[in-house]
């Protein structure tokens, strides 16, 4: 008895944990992405680095909001060039360069791989550090969806051979 | 040749989920050669299963149980998933060159397609290690299998 209980909440808790990671992975919406080629094709043109969904607005903040709050100086010097600042211009002062490199932080620290930023060491096509790395929090969330399936279907078998049992009065073993 | 089996089959569930973040574990060059390997290592999980895949294959709608169907179903799924996984990982590979394998598409086209295929196959992966637990169950019971009573 106390074997099944233990069984019972280590279960839960497996599945709880695949639950979250569902939702910290963004499981579904990446899974059924394959289903929605055209619309996803269209969205990522472009866009080139990484291949994952940045946040929304955040083209807008490296364009426009920063050409509207870049000194006077500064910004018609990008008009005459004919171009948007970048974050990795050097003209830009050092208070909205510390800004944008406390978003690409923030970007890194919510644990998933989508696209990071280049002060990060890491953004996408290309940035892959190379070197020895071993972090394996993302393998654990992954590693709960999967753990998380593997008991549900161990208990809807349990639950469909128990069924079948009382109804033939034995049980199909593969 | 069970035990055998077992260790594979740990060795494809612990590489599967490492490659399942390219920057989790050794970085891009082992995603991509691990993720090339693994084929070959689920052919041979499957080879190893040759005689129930036969067995199943020839009497699919006739003889076969419910249960064995689902599975061979499943088993196919799996299949189609790692061909995916591994033919869309070959256009966006970028320490090993493959330029010589012309797939056409835009890289986005088949980056979506890898990251979608490699998370419902995991899914699949899953629902597989469940339907076989008790088989994964019966390993662990040594004694058992050291006396030959496991065939």
């Amino acid at each position: 008895m106390v074997k099944k209980i233990s069984c019972l909440i280590i279960s839960a808790a497996i599945i709880t944990a695949g639950y979250f990671a569902l939702g910290k992975l963004n499981y579904w919406e990446r899974s059924v992405r394959i289903f929605s080629m055209n619309n996803t094709d269209q969205r990522f043109e472009g866009r080139g680095r990484g291949g994952f969904e940045r946040p929304e607005g955040f083209r807008e903040r490296s364009g426009r909001q920063v050409m509207r709050e870049l000194p006077d100086s500064i910004r018609a010097r990008f008009e005459a060039e004919g171009r948007r600042p970048m974050i990795r211009d050097r003209n830009i002062p050092d208070s909205l360069r510390r800004q944008f490199r406390q978003d690409g932080v923030e970007r890194i620290d919510r644990g998933s791989f989508e696209g990071r930023t280049r002060d990060g060491g890491d953004r996408g096509r290309g940035g892959f550090s190379g070197g020895k790395k071993i972090n394996l929090m993302n393998v654990v969330w992954f590693l709960a969806v999967f753990a998380s399936f593997t008991v549900i279907t161990v208990y809807l078998d349990k639950a469909y051979c128990l069924i079948k049992k009382r109804r033939n009065g034995k049980v199909n073993i593969r | 040749m069970n035990i055998f089996k077992f260790f594979l089959s740990l060795s494809l569930t612990i590489v599967m989920l490492l490659l399942m973040d390219p920057r989790s574990f050794y970085g891009i060059s082992f995603h991509e050669w691990a993720g090339l390997i693994i084929g070959i290592f689920f052919i041979l999980h499957k080879i190893l299963d040759w005689g129930w895949i036969k067995k199943v294959t020839l009497g699919f709608f006739r003889k076969s149980t419910g249960r064995a169907r689902f599975n061979y179903a499943l088993d196919v799924l799996l299949l189609a998933g790692l061909i995916l996984m591994i033919l869309s990982g070959i256009p966006i590979a970028r320490t090993i060159d493959f330029s010589w394998f012309k797939l056409g598409g835009s890289p986005m086209f088949w980056r979506v397609m890898h990251t979608s295929s490699s998370l419902i196959t995991l899914v699949l992966f899953g629902i597989h290690l469940g339907l076989h637990w008790n088989w994964v169950v019966q390993r662990f019971n040594f004694k058992r299998i050291r006396n030959g009573e496991e065939n």
